[in-house]
């Protein structure tokens, strides 16, 4: 009994290490805008590339 | 008692600082504590950053006159300058810019950062001195050859055969060893730290930053005597014209390096104005140092990516230097681009703003300039500098966007929005930490960020759009006033060229505004002794 207990502590003390650990490297905001940014660049880059199409034709 | 201003919204920290010890390898009297961090801070690293700060300070004026000349020729509206200043100007404007002001306050952090965050005394005093000494004379020297000579009309980039009078080379070969020897004394204050065990463990992650923008420092000066030495001898008549092609690949080895050095410096201060601002600590430091890492060892091959459309090298070199190893080093700066926000963010929700995905943003101390002109730097550098940076460096799309002012509308979002507004955030702490200063008429102080980001912003999209249509950079006259056949541009690359004049002019204010309260601070400002600075 008084082993489980321990294991009990053990297990308790690991949730509380993992809890300490997601909050430590929780920021949702900035996956947010990171998000944002991967979006503006595929926009800006690809604009750029139909640009150059439109001026350097494939032929 | 003391206490750690922790920002806007954090409550002081009482830190009993006549118990704390000066820690470190400090002579007896040569050292101080700080009365708001608590960090040791060795006197003679203190003087030489003050000096380093007001040098910075008086180029980044003469650069700042030079930019609003050059903001109000480029609007063909005002159209201000002749020909002859156009390029004068230009010249003056680049090297005070992006060498002499950036790469003074550069030696400053890294005097602070090899001293106070390792609790050592500053080494090889006779390099610091000299270092200076070599620095002012050299950024003199070359202002003088730029505007007295008549004959240094040559631009920042002074390709060969365009020959500058050789004061102009001289100048910045001084300047660049005494940035060596700067750079040798922090090197050499690292060894003394360590082996006086003055700090445990590893050096803070402020210091590791600044040790990779060192490292960079070190290759980029060699390229510069590799392209600069060889066109000083032949300015003197010495020696042959050195090979353009040659110069060019050496060049960019300075010039585009020396941008990266004030990169990795500004991440540095980005980490640091977020932990003296919001007391953020960074998210994973094996992470935020790999990143630095990647810099160190990608950033030179980048710089290849100037000279895309050059005849002189192979598809095969470029394609290799910019769609490889660029990507490389772009990587390091999304990696930084991510953990500085989400370290401000966590430590934003860990003081109990929690609310909705921004509340932590909302609730940020955005009238503390530290931290506005810190978040500004960021956001102006990831979303306009990056984007742009990342798509002007594929070859293929290169070719439409070379020579163009895109280019320039792409480098002021990242040198300008980006590292002189992060360096200008971080002097609102130096001043009261350093100089023990208080900057006077805050509210201003505090409004400064906005005018000077929003500026550099209209003025870098004014640019880049003004290159979209085609309008070409370090040109004085895109109408072509006088040609026999009609020239120049439409309407709407006017509007663009008017944003980008009315951006120059806010900007001009703001860093205005920026210039006469630090000076006014540094001379006349309430002094700070046996009390910690006023919080922001």
């Amino acid at each position: 009994m008084r082993e489980n207990e321990d294991k009990h502590e053990h297990l308790q003390d690991v949730r509380q290490k993992l809890q300490e650990s997601e909050d430590d490297h929780h920021a949702p905001g900035t996956l947010v805008l990171a998000l944002v940014l991967l979006v503006s660049f595929a926009i800006y880059y690809f604009a750029n590339w139909k640009a150059l199409a439109d001026v350097w034709h494939v032929r | 008692m003391s206490t750690i201003s922790a920002g806007v919204g954090a409550t002081p920290i009482p830190i009993p600082v006549d118990s704390r010890p000066v820690k470190g390898n400090h002579p007896p009297g040569m050292s101080r504590t700080c009365d708001t961090t608590g960090l040791p801070v060795c006197l003679t690293a203190e003087r030489f950053i003050k000096l380093n700060a007001v040098a910075a300070v008086v180029f980044l004026l003469v650069g700042a006159v030079a930019a609003l000349l050059l903001a109000l020729t480029r609007w063909p509206a005002v159209h201000l300058l002749d020909t002859v200043w156009y390029y004068r100007i230009l010249t003056a404007h680049g090297l005070n810019m992006l060498i002499f002001w950036i790469i003074f306050m550069e030696i400053g952090i890294l005097y602070f950062a090899c001293t106070s965050l390792l609790g050592s005394r500053l080494a090889a005093k006779g390099f610091v001195v000299a270092s200076f000494a070599l620095m002012l004379s050299g950024a003199l020297l070359t202002n003088w050859a730029v505007f007295f000579t008549g004959k240094a009309d040559v631009l920042l980039t002074s390709y060969v055969p365009l020959q500058a009078h050789p004061a102009f080379y001289a100048g910045i070969l001084l300047f660049a060893v005494g940035a060596l020897l700067g750079v040798i004394a922090f090197f050499t204050t690292l060894y003394v730290a360590k082996r006086d065990r003055t700090y445990e463990g590893s050096v803070p992650l402020v210091t590791f930053g600044a040790t990779a923008a060192a490292i960079i420092a070190v290759v980029t000066i060699l390229h510069g005597a590799i392209a600069l030495i060889p066109a000083f001898t032949w300015s003197l008549g010495w020696t042959g014209v050195p090979d353009a092609g040659w110069y060019r690949i050496a060049w960019w080895g300075l010039g585009h390096q020396s941008q990266q050095i004030n990169v990795t410096a500004m991440v540095s201060v980005w980490y640091l104005l977020g932990t003296l601002s919001v007391g953020a600590k960074p998210l994973n430091q094996a992470v935020c140092r790999g990143a630095f890492v990647l810099y160190i060892l990608f950033i030179n091959l980048a710089s290849a990516h100037h000279i895309l459309v050059d005849p002189g090298v192979g598809a095969s070199w470029k394609i290799w230097n910019t769609s490889y190893a660029m990507y490389l080093a772009v990587l390091a700066s999304l990696i930084h681009g991510f953990t500085v926000p989400a370290s401000v963010e966590v430590a934003m929700r860990k003081k109990g703003h929690r609310k909705g995905l921004f509340g932590w943003l909302f609730k940020a101390p955005w009238k503390n300039p530290g931290f506005s002109a810190f978040f500004l730097s960021l956001l102006i550098f990831g979303f306009i500098g990056g984007i742009t940076g990342v798509t002007l460096g594929t070859q293929q799309i290169n070719i439409i966007a070379h020579n163009t002012l895109r280019i320039p509308g792409h480098f002021h979002a990242t040198v300008v929005g980006g590292t002189s507004l992060a360096f200008m955030g971080l002097c609102y702490y130096v001043v009261p930490l350093i100089f023990r200063r208080e900057y006077p008429m805050r509210w201003l102080a505090r409004l400064q960020p906005y005018l000077f980001g929003g500026g550099i912003l209209l003025l870098s999209m004014g640019m880049s759009f003004a290159g979209s249509y085609g309008v070409p950079r370090r040109h004085w006259d895109v109408e072509f006033s006088g040609a026999q056949f009609a020239a120049g541009f439409d309407a709407g690359a006017h509007l663009m060229l008017g944003i980008l004049g009315v951006g120059g002019v806010i900007a001009f204010l703001g860093l205005l505004v920026f210039i006469l309260q630090t000076v006014w601070a540094v001379f006349l400002g309430q002094k700070i002794e046996n009390r910690p600075m006023t919080p922001w």
